[in-house]
């Protein structure tokens, strides 16, 4: 209702995806349509042919990487990530995320594809693959090449892709022994925009006692994620106990400019972003301490 | 001590009236087979789209049309300045001058003044291609400085919205009852607040605004299927601006998705709809978008008061308040500024204020119009009044429990006669907090709250609003604001009819938007004829063919279980005695023998001697020869009642007067937990007591309650509309703007008491509206988290943010509030806190 005219194709296989997508500038692929649907209902952007490819079996299944890792293809569907045995055996968090996106029926189309190459700054799965180090697929109609998830991200509503290219998995990497994840936002209101998120992920050395490595991103903050280096220097080697984190977190974000908008001010983001930094990786700790390889809290 | 639900006085319920019944209504709403304005439409119709103003502020350069006139499937646009050339006037302005120079036509002319204004209006052949082509004219504008706030409006130095007026002011005038200069002077303390402010926030209606408009060349009649909530006024104000007579006007509605009197504000675009179908052929019908609502539909009143000075006793006796208030009501007038005299319905709020001087300003500014919302103007005024009582108790050290019951009106004193004239009907306010304090287990959170201490970085508060509703308007109020309008006093119709069959029908002169007045109504006709409320089919909506309707008939302002039943009431007694009187002719009885029950008329106690009412309808209409003229003449069958409520007009030089007939109250209390690191705010326990007389329909009345509430809730904590300072609404949508919904929303534990009003025909009182509680409970409930020494709570909108910011707020920085003590034996004297 209420869209322009637009063209809509549903090839038979990516290649012939990328050929459309590679002779048509116009073109643009379609995959869960929860952002780009009502992008083009609201005309803040228009599309002359849309290339259906979220009915393609080559995008959409999980697959078991020799090293223990996952090969998510670009159309997997939050409910599948979600429902997985397979994501929610080795990477339990990441099926907690997606299972707290939106509504079920927000969940039963949007896809972890659209999710990233939308690089929208509020979108739930960004900051937890950078966090989990994870690697995106790129493949157009001349080749393929992968872009590690910190790097694909580029800015408010723009990503690595070139024109013509498609995401077609994103390959998540094992989360070694000792280790976890953790996500926490903050959100003023249930179902609300989160004005601020952050996402861990901790090993600890063999005792369980200490830090040995981190990885702490925030969203959010800029419109992309971004690591906190400083923060992730004071948590290497720190105790792994809650004051410990509270002191290593409470400078976090503060040699940032957070952004402003009517979510949030650049100073009160500042504030939760340590706050939530700590959340986030006490539940790292938690799941890396855990039989689990994710901790029951968080993901939301 | 333990609560009960039991009436306090008034007499034993009737067979139907006084039920806590399920809702006739939601059967075929809950199936999805509601009809709401935009299932309808009219034969050749087209799709109308407005074209709207990017800008806060800009005058109008140029428009093109040409792009979208050559488009395939556009009827026609039509532009601000070809609408005002088919005009006969500007709309009906409620103010005098200044506020009369601000004239409004149904498209801007010139110049816009808000973001959103219409400019142009497209009619086409579907939705989409009238949208296509609104986005293909192209409108030159020349953008100018905006105002987006209300002190500020009024400042001399300001941009003007309207060059002709010469000033933002719309509306000046002072309330002042009393000698509050006398008790400043003599009060053991004055307690000074610099600033409150009442944020902009919108009910948010399920379904946004509509219409499918025909002006109908032949015969002159402008058809207008709305969901329009005062279909009358509409009529009234746009009528002498269109050149269309009160009789060539059928205005209708049908199930409507939530009013909140945001459907008072849309007359505007049900004129230009009229325009374009009369300038088009065909009839034009338009669906507002959600963005376009949120941008254009209405808000609520914003009000900020400043320089506010209470002056209060060593023992907590509050002797009234001084302060200045700035209404802001955005671009245009839309009702307004009946606002600025509306809160004076509650001048003293709960209390016993003697002495009280509003100096009162309303400005417009480049912000959408206001429209009434869910406890229109007099919410902004008992936030403020409920705010003082509550900074009083807490920068005195007093109980703030204690420092309402002793300033409450006592239950002895109702009636009770405000300072400006306004009576307080009936009401008990001490023992509506104490159930509401127990329902809300406040001693157990007191406990809790001690426990906690500081340092655990999580604090309790527990907040009181206590508040009115005050229902049946007075129109007479109007003329305080402009003595030179042709309104007062107020009144609803009903028509009960029996028809062939003998069934029994009542149409009214309301719009209800989720009050159950199909159910409420038949429950009143169903006592009064005799039979069940399955009998009695009430019409939906209003249909100005039905003749029921006088100029206020509408659903809004807390009144229809007073006007609306009362109406009910009155026709079906009349239609009770025309019954009777045939039944006695027919059975060869005496009118007092008759007795009717379960759709039968007979002699009480002789059952042979009886006739169903459709024997009675057949000998009225199907089968009168022979009757006596004179039976004929009196039992048509069809009897209209129209309900006045008892008023003068009001003083309008002194300012005095009752304005309103009722006074419902409510009075909530609400726990929170307020999260250190974050100025997360959760509810633990929330408890809300409603009195409003006698209720005809519990179940109406509570579900009412949990409405008012959650807007209440959803207002203080998640929703707040801004402008930046160019005029651009920084929510325009619900990614912005954080609707609540039952996820945010606690447990509400509702208790009632049941005070009847005696200025009723029938012991109740409208409520509605609910009179903001939940604003007040909220506000007062971070206030006690904050605790003694902390910032005062200034802003009827407290976002986390805001919350965090209070809590972080440095020790010694400035508090907004300043105590200064006189009393002879203080061992303070003159503090300044
Ligand atoms: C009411 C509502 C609320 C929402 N709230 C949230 C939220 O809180 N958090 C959140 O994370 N998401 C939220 N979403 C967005 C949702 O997650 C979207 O599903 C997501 O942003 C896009 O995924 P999609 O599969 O629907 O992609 P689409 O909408 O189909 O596409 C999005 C963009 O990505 C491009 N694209 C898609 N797939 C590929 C690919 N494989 N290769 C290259 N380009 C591609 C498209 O061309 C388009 O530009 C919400 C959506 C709705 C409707």
């Amino acid at each position: 209702m209420l869209l322009e005219q637009v063209e809509y194709v549903r090839p038979e296989s990516v290649g012939d995806a990328l050929e459309i997508l590679a002779s048509d500038e116009g073109a643009a692929p379609l995959a869960g349509g929860q952002s780009l649907v009502n992008v083009l209902k609201n005309r803040v952007a228009s599309v002359d042919v849309l290339v259906d490819i979220s009915r393609l079996a080559e995008l959409s299944s999980i697959a078991r990487t020799a090293d223990g890792g996952l090969s998510i293809g670009a159309c997997v569907t939050y409910d599948a990530l979600d429902r997985s045995p397979e994501v929610r055996a080795s990477h339990w968090m990441l099926g907690e995320v997606a299972a707290h996106i939106e509504d079920q029926q927000i969940r039963n189309k949007g896809t972890i594809g659209g999710n990233c190459c939308l690089s929208d700054p509020t979108n739930n799965l960004p900051p937890i693959l950078v966090a989990l180090g994870a690697v995106m697929e790129l493949r157009s109609r001349t080749g393929e090449r992968s872009v590690p998830a910190v790097d694909f991200f580029k800015g408010y509503f723009a990503t690595a892709l070139e024109p013509g290219e498609l995401l077609v998995s994103v390959t998540v990497p094992p989360i070694p022994e000792h280790s976890g994840a953790g996500y926490a936002s903050l959100a003023v209101g249930a179902d609300a925009k989160a004005l601020v998120r952050a996402a861990a992920r901790v090993t600890l050395d063999g005792s369980g006692a200490t830090i040995a490595d981190s990885c702490l991103v925030l969203a959010r903050v800029a419109h992309v994620p971004v690591r906190d280096a400083e923060a992730e220097a004071r948590l290497n080697g720190a105790d792994a106990t809650e004051e410990a984190v509270r002191a290593a977190c409470a400078g976090v974000a503060d040699g940032m400019q957070p952004i402003a908008d009517v979510h949030g001010s650049s100073e009160y983001r500042r504030q939760m972003a340590k706050v939530t930094a700590r959340r986030a990786v006490v539940q790292a700790i938690a799941a890396a301490r855990g039989s689990r390889n994710g901790s029951t809290a968080g993901g939301k | 001590m333990t609560i009960t639900s039991a009436p306090v006085t008034g007499e034993a319920t009737k067979t139907w009236s006084g039920r806590a019944m399920p809702r006739k209504e939601d059967w075929r709403l809950v199936q999805g087979q509601g009809s709401f304005v935009d299932d309808g439409g009219m034969y050749g119709q087209g799709y109308a789209w407005f074209v709207r103003s990017p800008y806060g502020h800009a005058r109008i350069v140029s428009i093109d049309c040409e792009p979208a006139l050559s488009m395939d499937g556009v009827y026609t646009v039509l532009t601000g300045e070809e609408a005002k050339a088919m005009c006969e006037a500007p709309f009906f302005a409620i103010a005098p001058p200044p506020g009369s120079l601000m004239q409004e036509w149904p498209l801007a002319v010139g110049k816009v003044r808000y973001q959103g204004d219409a400019v142009a209006v497209v009619l086409a052949d579907s939705r989409e291609t009238a949208r296509d082509a609104a986005e293909r004219i192209v409108v030159e504008y020349e953008p100018l400085p905006a105002v987006t706030e209300g002190v500020a409006a009024a400042d001399p130095t300001a941009p003007l919205l309207y060059d002709e007026a010469g000033t933002n002011v719309v509306w000046h005038g002072v309330f002042d009852y009393g000698d509050v200069d006398w008790a400043l002077e003599n009060a053991d303390h004055v307690v000074k607040l610099d600033r409150l402010h009442f944020h902009r926030f919108s009910s948010t209606p399920l379904e946004c605004n509509g219409a499918v408009v025909d002006f109908d060349h032949g015969t002159g009649m402008v058809s207008v299927l709305s969901n329009y909530q005062m279909p009358m006024f509409a009529a009234m104000v746009i009528g002498p601006t269109i050149g269309v007579p009160m009789n060539k006007f059928n205005f209708v509605t049908k199930d409507i998705g939530g009013a909140f009197g945001l459907k008072i504000g849309f007359y505007p675009q049900i004129a230009a709809l009229a325009l374009l179908s009369k300038k088009a052929g065909r009839p034009a019908k338009w669906t507002e978008f959600r963005t376009e609502h949120m941008l254009t539909a209405g808000h609520g009143n914003e009000r900020t008061f400043i320089d506010i000075e209470v002056p209060v006793m060593a023992d907590g006796t509050i002797l009234g308040v001084k302060a200045r208030a700035f209404d802001d009501a955005g671009a245009y007038l839309h009702y307004e500024p009946l606002g600025a005299v509306i809160w004076s319905q509650v001048v003293p709020g709960c209390y016993k204020l003697k002495h009280v001087r509003v100096d009162y300003t309303e400005v417009v500014s480049n912000k959408c119009p206001v429209t009434p919302n869910r406890g229109y103007s007099r919410m902004q005024h008992l936030w403020m009044i409920e705010r003082i009582v509550d900074v009083v108790a807490h920068e005195l050290g007093l109980d703030p429990v204690e420092v309402r019951k002793r300033n409450y009106v006592q239950p002895e004193d109702y009636p009770y006669e405000t300072p400006n004239g306004c009576i307080y009907d009936s009401g008990d306010l001490p023992r509506s907090l104490d159930i509401a304090l127990e329902l809300a287990h406040v001693d157990e959170w007191r406990a809790r709250q001690r426990e906690l201490g500081t340092g655990s970085g999580r604090r309790i508060g527990i907040g009181i609003g206590s508040t009115l509703d005050s229902g049946t308007n007075n129109f007479g109020q109007s003329r305080i604001i402009n003595p030179e309008l042709p309104f007062s006093g107020n009144g609803e119709v009903a028509i009960a009819k029996l028809d062939l069959f003998g069934e029994i029908n009542v149409n009214l002169g309301t719009t209800p938007q989720g009050q159950g007045h199909e159910t409420t109504a038949s429950q009143v006709a169903a006592d009064i004829l005799g039979v069940t409320p399955d009998d009695v089919t009430v019409s939906t909506g209003f249909n100005q063919a039905n003749n029921a309707y006088v100029g206020f008939s509408g659903t809004y302002a807390s009144q229809f279980a007073v006007t609306g039943l009362c109406a009910v009431m009155g026709a079906a007694q009349k239609l009770r005695h025309q019954i009777v009187k045939l039944a006695a002719f027919a059975l060869h009885a005496d009118e007092d023998e008759i007795e009717l029950a379960g759709g039968v008329a007979r002699v009480r106690g002789d059952e042979e001697r009886a006739i169903p009412f459709i024997g009675l309808a057949n000998m009225v209409y199907t089968n009168n020869a022979g009757l006596p003229a004179e039976l004929l003449n009196e039992c048509d069958l069809n009897a209209r009642y129209a309900y006045v409520p008892p008023f003068e007009v009001p003083d309008t030089v002194a300012k005095t007067g009752n304005l309103t007939l009722t006074y419902a109250s409510q009075v909530h209390v609400c726990v929170v937990e307020i999260d250190e690191e974050t100025g997360e705010v959760k509810i633990l326990d929330y408890a809300a007591v409603d009195d409003c007389g006698k209720r005809i329909n519990p179940l109406v009345v509570e579900g009412q309650v949990h409405g008012a509430t959650g807007l209440g809730i959803a207002a203080s904590l998640y929703e707040s509309l801004d402008y930046d300072e160019s005029g651009q609404l920084e929510e325009p949508s619900f990614y912005e703007y954080h609707v609540a919904t039952s996820l945010d929303i606690p447990n509400i534990v509702c208790g009632d008491i049941e005070s009847p009003s005696p200025f009723t025909p029938n012991g109740a009182k409208g409520m509605g509206e609910g009179g903001g509680a939940p604003l007040h409970a909220v506000c007062s409930a971070i206030q006690d988290a904050i605790g003694a020494g902390g910032p005062i709570v200034t802003d009827s909108h407290n976002h986390w943010a805001r919350v965090y910011e209070m809590l972080q707020r440095a020790p010694g920085a400035p508090r907004g509030v300043e105590v200064i003590s006189r009393s002879a034996g203080s061992d303070t004297g003159a503090t300044s806190l």
